[in-house]
């Protein structure tokens, strides 16, 4: 076990990794290592998004931040607090592939659900879900069943839910990746303007390089096999992105840049890249 | 053409081909027992059997009393023990493991045959021997069915629940029982019509002469075929009763949770689902 002073986290940090490791299975002829040695300080506001091929351990990491798994060694801290006292605190939201709307509620009722668990009074649960149904825009659907919604929708209900107790820092896992191509750039650009608007921190794995570069202020490159970080690259857009920010030229090349550095991780592991779209 | 008036419609065109067949069926039943002379022992005529009922519609309206309320009873208390056993067995895996192997073995059987076992039981008078059998019939359907619903939530979901720092507590009663909600109106609607078949089959071995089913076997034994089928008049409404019930309920049950799942795992077919959801709505 790492000593607790050497991975302290800067007090400011919204999340701090230190020397994390994740073994799946030790000790039996099944053990995988997920992860080895994960060293990642992400700021209050930031953007970061974690890409890599398939088996990296980026859902890992992210599930490793959320406190759904513990690490075999090593710390995580989010918000200053060990991660299951911040899950504990609900310090994040979440969201994931599936939106996970439960069918049995109206959408209102799912967007209160986090709050219920946290026993706030009825009246002030009303109120939020009002207001987070302003937030995504679909201030006529509280009352709908989810499955009314399409799956864009879906998603935009699920990120109200997990941004409904107001969180400093929202995890996603690949929340966009079941969306058709044009949904999804829609998609990207709410989320941008509704975390830009709650003042959130946001973690998000992503296997699809345009869209870790469009949303990203840091993208984090992993390779697999051990699961590890091999890049991380700032993505410096200027000023506010929008639909011309797919055509600018810096764009297109942070996007050869992450590229690349993904290529690189292939050639370190001896690895062919597998599952990263270059769309 | 108003929206009422064309499912009014709809439901008239769906319905009167059956009508006609059952119709024509019965007339071509009647036309031969009498061009044949047929006689009543062997095969009475419809016109026999309504007459038969109306000089016995009393004693007909008892024996589906009795039966019914066996039925009845066995399919409350079933379900109640069936809801209760499977909370047990989502609880204590152990139990899970021991009982749930058990309850799928002796679902496979004709488990009607120890009807004589439970008689034995009881006094000759006592309803209780078959009411149990009711019950046992019953119960397996609901455990098999609920404990699925109960057990087979969503990873998402539990993850979700997890990430909120909810308890065991919280996640059972906001979304394991939710989501076995429909697993228990299904099997409902599995056991009601099955439930009144074991009533009936039941006083086919013997006990007290009351219900439909001792009214039919000794009917039959004296030759007096019209009043028998009369009794199976009787028996026919209380099973569609039955199941017309449970649709109603699950049904009822389906508007206020939203969509209904495929949720069968025993091999009936399905009823009709609530309508499809209107106004789909477009991502904007």
């Amino acid at each position: 076990m790492t000593a607790a002073a050497d991975s302290a986290p800067a007090p400011s940090a919204a999340v701090s990794v230190g020397r994390a490791s994740m073994v799946f299975n030790a000790g039996r002829v099944n053990e995988v290592a997920a992860l080895t040695d994960i060293e990642l300080d992400i700021q209050p506001r930031d953007f970061v998004s974690l890409i890599g091929p398939s088996g990296c351990g980026k859902s890992t990491l992210l599930r490793l931040i959320a406190n759904l798994l513990t690490p075999t060694s090593g710390e995580v801290f989010v918000n200053g607090k060990p991660a299951a006292q911040a899950r504990l605190d609900q310090d994040y939201g979440m969201a994931f592939q599936q939106s996970g709307l439960f069918e049995w509620r109206s959408v209102r009722k799912n967007i209160e659900l986090p709050l219920e668990l946290k026993g706030w009074a009825k009246q002030r649960r009303a109120d939020r879900a009002n207001e987070m149904l302003e937030l995504v825009q679909l201030p006529e659907f509280g009352d709908h069943r989810p499955w009314e919604l399409s799956g864009g929708m879906q998603q935009r209900i699920a990120i109200a839910r997990a941004l409904a107790a107001h969180p400093p820092l929202l995890l996603m896992d690949e929340p966009f990746g079941a969306l058709d191509e044009m949904t999804r750039e829609h998609m990207q650009a709410e989320l941008l303007r509704i975390c830009a608007a709650a003042e959130t921190t946001v973690v998000f794995v992503t296997h699809s390089i345009p869209e870790a570069v469009y949303l990203s202020n840091r993208v984090v490159v992993m390779s697999p096999r051990p699961g590890r970080i091999t890049d991380v690259i700032d993505v410096d857009l200027g000023g506010e992105r929008d639909e011309d920010t797919r055509e600018d030229d810096a764009f297109y090349a942070t996007i050869t840049q992450v590229r690349e550095a993904l290529r690189g991780a292939e050639h370190d592991s001896g690895q062919p890249v597998r599952g990263v779209d270059d769309r | 053409m108003s929206t009422a008036a064309m499912n009014a419609m709809r439901v008239v065109r769906a319905t009167w081909p059956p009508i006609l067949f059952g119709l024509a069926f019965l007339g071509t039943w009647e036309l031969i027992v009498v061009l044949y002379d047929i006689k009543t022992f062997l095969l009475p005529a419809p016109s026999a059997i309504l007459s038969a009922l109306a000089d016995n519609v009393g004693s007909v309206w008892d024996a589906v009393r009795v039966t019914g309320t066996n039925a009845l009873v066995g399919l409350l208390l079933g379900t109640v023990v069936g809801v209760a056993l499977s909370f047990a067995l989502m609880r204590f895996r152990v139990l899970n493991e021991l009982v749930t192997p058990l309850a799928v073995a002796l679902n496979a059987i004709p488990i009607i045959i120890v009807v004589p076992v439970l008689n034995n039981m009881f006094s000759t008078t006592s309803q209780v021997g078959r009411r149990l059998m009711v019950l046992l019939i019953v119960l397996f359907i609901v455990l098999v069915n609920v404990a699925k619903g109960l057990r087979q939530v969503s990873a998402t979901h539990v993850e979700l629940m997890r990430s909120y720092a909810a308890t065991p507590w919280e996640i059972l009663v906001k979304i394991r029982i939710p989501n076995a909600v429909p697993y228990l109106f299904t099997a409902l609607r599995i056991a009601a019509p099955l439930a009144v078949i074991t009533a009936f089959v039941a006083e086919y071995f013997g006990g007290t002469q009351d219900g439909l089913g001792s009214r039919i076997t000794s009917n039959a034994a004296n030759s007096r075929n019209d009043v028998m089928w009369a009794y199976v008049i009787g028996a026919c409404v209380l099973g569609l009763t039955f199941y017309l019930l449970a649709i109603l309920i699950e049904n009822a049950a389906g508007r206020h949770q939203g969509r209904t799942r495929s949720t069968t795992t025993t091999g009936t077919t399905a009823t009709a689902t609530p309508a499809a959801p209107t106004g789909v709505a477009a991502h904007s």
